[in-house]
């Protein structure tokens, strides 16, 4: 076909046209966005998405040509699709410090191929959103610019065909992050919780640097390939290779120190260190423990963005990080074991939290965290195919509550008029009646959440309990290392079914949660009339601040009208959001449903396993064992998905009897009789206090130091002591320029003594030169001086008479020391002598010279 | 219905502007803006595409043509052309381009160095006779010099490779060995070319806030200009002393005269702290000057004839602790970096740039060239424990103390404490990555770091206080300026795709496989790695109190968005920011060869004398550098003869 003739494998600049249409997008929209217009920045921003997500699926289709064309044998390498823009920069590394060349390289490879689908297609939903939620914003045309922005970010994110490159969309995202979660920067909250994101995901960029200067010294490489064609020297045990943890910098402690030398070194492999600077990483981004703080906070930013970049997409990063170097990680069972103790923990943590949430997008924000922590604990027990598709199904159903949630508020915010109020899950109720996509929509995807059996959500969720139960990581280099006396930490027998049972508890969390905030929010009776009166009657006084939320209004005749003319009256009833939100939910919410046909373990139709099998091949090899065995496994399939199910059943079960049957009298009974646990849960474990007072006051503390110790220690004793100095030589100089004639002549009368006496004394200086294999030895002459020499080194004096003979010829034999001696007379019959140390032609020359008293 | 969307809402008195100066007609042609503009964006591709010379023709049109009507047309066509020299630069200086060009030096090129540092004191000379009143003139004389000097200097941008370009020779000082002695190599190419960009826009930029003293001020940047110029390119080590102390005193006036409340303390704490440094250097000069003529008979001060003296370690130790010293104080290094925050704060915001931008660069530079090229032995003896000064009493404890400051400028000038700590830290890990990094973030804090004092310039302008207490909210009601302000925070916190994350990364990476810092490579690259997440705090920190909640003081509510003045002085830099983070490549092939000659001289005089003890013998000539450039007695080829021992 001609495409494939136009867009060869390994020129397939089509990647450019997909990464630069969303950034011509964003370029245009901010730099004239403002002269454009809604309307034009609307067309400009969805087109440009919107095309993007087309020329994606053009290249989707050239990627599984190019995949057949391999053939579908045992030893099918990837299919990868690549595109070099030009060499960006270089650094050094590997063995011998050669070049490593660090290109501005995009690919697609079947993982990459996939995110991209799902970046630009559910991209492009959130765009078509955002057009109708955000219509009366005054900073329209920002928002699209920086929404631009970030799917630009993503697909350079994804499509790098090398860490640093991975590395610019990596930040870019942060960076498009930050600046809309603080899109509203007017309100102080806002603008902090989009620099406390981009702190903490700096934080992990600290680890992803780390990782580069790791991975480029041992391996040699940056891009993907050559990271794993040198991934081999990263398990290498020899001592040179190991990354040495303790003493720091092989410094070597004694005396009272004694206690801090180990008697061996405590060293890590390459492997490990790079495991670890890349899970900290990903735990930033991600929003993994201990990173994960800013997520929830981050939900102060627009709702289309919470669902696009704070659930859909750039938080799964981590995770395809993991996925991506997975043949990195596999090296290292212990980081495999602790990626996969993160994801639980976080996953048990954020679902704990989400418990008792009022306002919906902060139970959706920590719902996002704990689906997070379920991925992470796919990749940590080496399922990727099974974590990857957890991503995959998660962007849809968590993009769909989102959006769905966003409709409730935007619903809701015509009617209370307050941004904190319209949130609360209080305040809502019977929605179902007002809005019925939305509710509709809404379940979808909450059945698909809370694993509803074959949903997306259940064939995700329960691949990954299963493969956290059988798979049994182990370093595929196990037998190697073994016959080089090198044992492999690997993980207790215990662990997989803890993961598992821990993940069954989360996940029974998962569906109590989520059918609270459904029942909560759709269920029952509207509990909002009384707080709009309320607040809007607050709002008359303040005409500002109503002006300034008109930013959630998505009606313009709300906004304008009734609200503000006559306040006596209610609001308008809730209300269905207009086809531009309820489109993309439908989309969604039926993705939702049925996209886990796409890979259904438990029935063998596994099309996207297959589909990503060749990327996993290099890390599968060897790196984990199935508990009892194949067959073994196997078996257990269907007995472990009962867990899974399980968990929906009683989870479901109880939320209903609790918010419908008793109509939430048991949680409130609950909550009364352990207050504590309560209002610990309800402060998300105090984790933020915790950060406050441990982290963040030792930096400011040390800053505060550095401070303090600029001002008055360098720039106060350092410089003032130097000063002081030399205005005390002035202040003592300055005596002897007194104006007094006596003393000047005193001082003329002593200085003219000491040059006198410099004058009567003889002073014997020598200058040694080389001549052939002897050296000569010259003293410097002065008035009337007169020499003898210990030339022979003896010890005795050679000549009676002192005579003119001012050089000496002193043969020293190589490597030996010959002290010679020199006296000098002068004019006035004073003698002084000399003591000369002559080393041998090849050992260094010393010249000592021992001035000796007057004989 | 006339909107203009800036950011945040509409300020009521901001609509007055926004009327005046909205080009948009009514909505409905908006469809038909969109399609010129992204039909505007696809020809210039696909013109560029076939012919690329025609790229900057285009992008002037296209410039003044989508730049909003409001603006006067100067600054449209000054927009224009800017964005035009930068496409020509691109295109010109390409890797590729740059390789398979036929572009070198020509004859009567011999004196172009001397013309960069020339004309800028004729044109001094011509300021002096100006007369007062003709302040116009004086402005215009100025501008038109570093415009001019900026073209000319455009010439140097030849394939570099190793060697040495430009290379002039005159005696000038026969009987003490003194000559006239410039060339240019890839590490001063760029920090010469980085001279003659910062300046015009220095001076462009001062020309709005300063009123008082034309003639002295005018006066002051030309002879600057010229100091800078030599320093960078002078060989003959005592002409780099003129040139070195010569730029003290233009620098010296301009923060006593022009300065803040505090300015004398803080010029004369300046220049005391710049002083002590330089004598100690002068001292160590004419012993190295005394010892080379001792040994080879005739006296000399050209640097690669410096470089053939051979000292025993406890000399040299010394004489690089004097020189390296000197430099140092200039970075500034921890704990002699006080003066800069105080420097920084009083002078003029002109001052700043220039001092940011190239003046600190010096320091840097020098330790490359001379300590780094005249002790290579010494270098190495303390490489490990300096590096350990850079990352933390430079990286970190710069990035602490930043975080600290109230004022705006004074933050800034301790991010340069920070940033100038990578690259020392480079210098000391001397791999070839981490040198070309090294270099590389010379250029990229000059440029992002005068970005960023001007823009502090411009508020300063406006509210006449640099107190973050006193801002918060403008992105409301400056939204260009926000938006300019953020990008050069971005550049300056290191992000991908700005021109301060190749510096830092290539630095970072090639710290770690450095064999020159004992076993602390491992810990000083992650401590170096620990300051991009310091970076993000203090400058984030700053962004939000200026820019971000609501607008607590009144005197902000009615503040000016930047001016036509204003926008043309940043918009070369914001551009250079960009350039570098994507096609860094440009500039690291021209530092390359001269980086990796500087490496092999290193490298081999540290493997011919092995620490810890190196050498302790009697001082010795050895031979000259490989590729050195000629110089007046010393034909070429001269090198290669044995050594020799008188």
């Amino acid at each position: 076909m001609e495409l494939a003739a136009f867009f060869p494998n390994n020129n397939f600049s089509l990647i450019g046209v997909i990464l630069a249409l969303p950034l011509i997008g964003a370029f245009i929209n901010g730099v004239w966005g403002a002269r454009l217009g809604k309307p034009a920045v609307r067309l400009m921003a969805l087109s440009s998405v919107g095309l993007s997500f087309i020329a994606s699926l053009f290249a989707f289709c050239a990627l599984h040509r190019a995949s057949e064309a391999l053939g579908h044998g045992e030893h099918q390498g990837a299919a990868r699709l690549s595109w070099l823009a030009w060499e960006w920069m270089h650094t050094n590394g590997g063995q011998f410090l050669q070049t490593v060349p660090v290109e501005l390289k995009f690919s697609i490879d079947a993982l990459s191929g996939v995110m991209m689908l799902v970046v630009t297609g559910v991209g492009f939903l959130i765009h078509l959103y955002a057009t109708s939620y955000m219509a009366n914003d005054p900073g329209f045309a920002r928002f699209f610019a920086y929404l631009n922005l970030f799917v630009f970010s993503m697909l350079v994110l994804i499509l790098g065909d090398n860490l640093p490159v991975l590395f610019i969309g990596w930040e870019g995202v942060g960076l498009c992050s930050y600046l809309l979660i603080g899109f509203w920067f007017d309100k102080t909250e806002n603008a902090s919780a989009g620099k406390k994101a981009f702190i903490a995901n700096r934080i992990g960029d600290f680890g992803l640097l780390c990782a580069m200067f790791l991975l480029a010294s041992s391996t040699g490489a940056l891009d993907w390939a050559g990271i794993a064609r040198g991934a081999v020297s990263l398990v290498n045990p020899s001592e040179g290779a190991q990354i040495h943890i303790w003493p720091i910098a092989n410094a070597h402690y004694t005396g009272w120190l004694q206690f801090l030398q180990p008697t061996h070194p405590i060293t890590i492999t390459a492997a490990t260190a790079v495991g670890l600077a890349l899970l900290l990483g990903c735990t930033g981004k991600s929003a993994q423990l201990p990173l994960y703080v800013w997520l929830p906070d981050a939900m102060a930013g627009p709702t289309p963005v919470s669902a696009l970049i704070h659930a859909a997409t750039m938080v799964t990063a981590g995770v395809y990080l993991i996925c991506r170097l997975s043949f990195v990680f596999v090296l290292s069972p212990a980081v495999m074991a602790l990626v996969a103790c993160i994801g639980i923990a976080t996953a048990l943590l954020a679902a704990s939290i989400a418990l008792v949430q009022n306002d919906i997008k902060k139970v959706l924000a920590y719902s996002t965290v704990s689906q997070l922590g379920f991925m992470f604990l796919g990749v940590g027990v080496g399922a990727f195919v099974a974590g990857f598709f957890h991503v995959f199904t998660h962007a849809f159903f968590k993009a769909c509550l989102f959006l769905g949630a966003g409709s409730v508020i935007h619903a809701m915010h015509s009617r209370v008029h307050d941004d904190v109020a319209s949130q609360d899950m209080r305040n809502m109720g019977g929605l179902r009646k007002y809005m019925p996509i939305t509710f509709w929509t809404f379940v979808a995807a909450t059945a698909a959440i809370i694993g509803f059996p074959f949903t997306s959500g259940f064939f995700s969720k329960d691949e990954i309990l299963f493969k956290a139960f059988v798979n049994h990581s182990v370093s595929p280099y196990k037998t190697e290392l073994a016959a080089r006396g090198v044992e492999v930490w690997e993980a207790p027998t215990w662990f997989g079914p803890m993961l598992y049972t821990l993940g069954v508890i989360a996940a029974t969390m998962t569906a109590f949660y989520m059918v609270r905030a459904l029942v909560l929010t759709f269920f029952g009776e509207f509990r909002g009339w009384s707080i709009g009166r309320a607040s809007e009657a607050q709002h008359g006084h303040d005409l500002e601040s109503a002006e300034k939320a008109g930013h959630v209004h998505g009606h313009g005749h709300v906004h304008g009208s009734e609200a503000h003319d006559d306040l006596t009256l209610p609001g308008d009833a809730p209300h269905e959001s207009p086809w531009a939100i309820t489109l993309p939910l439908v989309v969604l919410g039926a993705a939702a449903l049925f996209a886990g046909v796409l890979n259904m373990a438990p029935f063998h139709f596994e099309p996207l396993g297959h589909w990503l099998d060749p990327v996993f091949e290099q890390a599968l090899h060897g790196s984990v064992e199935l508990r009892g065995g194949a067959e073994h496994a196997e078996a257990l399939m269907w007995p472990l998905a009962g867990g899974g199910v399980a968990a929906f059943f009683v989870g479901t079960a109880l939320a209903y009897w609790v918010y419908v049957m008793r109509n939430g009298e048991p949680a409130h009974r609950l909550a009364t009789a352990l207050p504590r646990v309560y209002r610990f849960l309800v402060d998300k474990w105090r984790v933020d206090e915790f950060y406050n007072a441990t982290i963040i006051a030792t930096t400011e503390a040390l800053a505060t130091m550095a401070n303090a110790f600029d001002k008055w220690v360098v720039d106060g004793i350092l410089a003032k002591l130097t000063a002081l100095i030399v205005a005390g030589f002035g202040s003592f100089l300055r005596a002897f320029q007194n104006g007094v004639v006596n003393t000047y002549a005193a001082f003329m009368v002593v200085g003219g003594a000491a040059i006198g006496w410099f004058m009567i004394v003889p002073h014997p200086e020598v200058v040694i030169k080389a001549e052939g294999a002897a050296q000569m030895v010259e003293a410097t002459t002065g008035p009337g001086y007169t020499y003898r020499w210990d030339a022979d080194g003896d010890g005795l004096i050679d000549d009676e008479q002192f005579s003119d003979r001012s050089k000496v010829t002193v043969q020293v034999e190589p490597g030996a020391k010959k002290t010679i001696r020199l006296e000098v007379k002068n004019a006035f019959g004073i003698t002084r002598s000399k003591e000369i140390q002559i080393a041998g032609p090849d050992a260094p020359a010393v010249q000592m010279g021992l001035a000796n008293a007057a004989q | 219905m006339r909107l203009r969307f800036k950011w945040g809402s509409q300020m009521q008195h901001n609509e007055i502007v926004t009327d005046k100066c909205s080009a948009a007609g009514p909505l409905q042609i908006d469809y038909a803006m969109l399609a010129r503009l992204i039909v505007g964006l696809l020809a210039i591709a696909a013109i560029g595409y076939v012919w690329h010379d025609g790229v900057p023709v285009l992008l002037t049109a296209s410039v003044v043509y989508a730049m909003p009507k409001s603006r006067p047309w100067c600054v449209r066509l000054g927009l224009a052309l800017i964005a035009a020299l930068v496409a020509l630069f691109v295109l010109r200086m390409w890797p590729s381009v740059m390789a398979a060009s036929n572009v070198s030096e020509s004859a009567s090129d011999s004196c172009l160095l001397s013309c960069l540092i020339a004309i800028p004191l004729i044109a001094a000379a011509v300021i002096l006779v100006v007369p007062r009143s003709a302040e116009k003139a004086m402005r215009v004389v100025t501008m038109v010099t570093m415009l001019a000097l900026f073209g000319l200097s455009a010439r140097l941008l030849v394939p570099m490779g190793r060697g040495f370009h430009f290379n002039q020779d005159i005696v000038w000082l026969a009987r003490f060995g003194i000559h006239y002695h410039v060339a240019l190599d890839g590490i001063s190419l760029w920090l010469v070319l980085l001279t003659t960009f910062t300046l015009p826009i220095a001076a462009y930029a001062s020309f709005g806030s300063i009123h008082t003293r034309i003639k002295e001020w005018c006066f002051s940047l030309l002879l600057l200009e010229a100091a800078l110029i030599g320093a960078f390119v002078a060989i003959d080590l005592f002409l780099f002393y003129v040139f070195w102390e010569l730029m003290l005193i233009p620098m010296y006036i301009m923060i006593g005269v022009w300065g803040g409340s505090d300015r004398i303390r803080a010029a004369i704490k300046f220049f005391l702290y710049t002083m002590f440094g330089s004598v100690l250097m002068l001292a160590a000069i004419l012993y190295l000057a005394y010892m080379y003529s001792k040994l080879n008979g005739t006296p000399s001060f050209d640097y690669f004839e410096l470089q053939r003296v051979m000292l025993p370690r406890n000399v040299q130790i010394w004489l690089w602790g004097a020189f390296t010293l000197s430099f140092i104080i200039k970075v500034p290094m921890f704990p002699v970096h006080t003066w800069l925050p105080d420097a920084h704060t009083e002078a003029p915001t002109a001052g700043s740039v220039i001092l940011a931008a190239v003046m600190l660069k010096l320091g840097t530079y020098g330790y490359l060239r001379f300590s780094m090229g005249l002790f290579p032995e010494a270098s190495a003896e303390f490489a490990a424990v300096l590096a350990g000064m850079a990352v933390v009493g430079g990286i970190l404890y710069g990035a602490l103390c930043a975080w600290r400051q109230g004022d705006v400028k004074r933050l800034v000038a301790y991010s340069s404490v920070a940033h100038l700590g990578y690259v020392m830290l480079g210098l000391f890990a001397a791999t070839p990555a981490s040198l070309e990094g090294a270099v590389l973030q010379m250029v990229n804090h000059g440029i992002s770091t005068g970005a960023l004092f001007l823009l502090v310039g411009v508020i300063y302008d406006r509210r006449h206080t640099r107190q973050l207490s006193e801002f918060g909210g403008l992105a409301k009601v400056m939204p260009v300026y926000a938006t300019l302000f953020i990008i050069a925070t971005v550049a300056s916190i290191g992000l991908p795709g700005t021109n301060g994350f190749i510096g830092e990364f290539m630095v970072i990476t090639g710290t770690y496989v450095s064999h020159k810092l004992g076993y602390f490579n491992g810990i000083q690259a992650a401590g170096a790695a620990v300051g991009v997440i310091l970076g993000a705090l203090y400058m984030l920190t700053a962004v939000q109190k200026m820019f971000f909640g609501p607008i607590t003081h009144a005197e902000n509510k009615s503040l000016q968005d930047l001016n036509g003045r204003e926008l043309l002085s940043l918009a070369p830099l914001v551009a250079m920011i960009f350039v570098m983070g994507v096609a860094p490549g440009i500039f690291i092939d021209q530092i390359r060869g001269a980086t990796s000659r500087t490496l092999d001289v290193y490298q081999s005089r540290l493997a011919a004398h092995p620490g810890p003890r190196y050498f302790e013998g009697v001082p010795h000539l050895i031979a000259r550098q490989a590729d050195a450039p000629i110089a007046i007695g010393t034909p070429s080829g001269d090198g290669a003869t044995a050594e020799k021992r008188d």
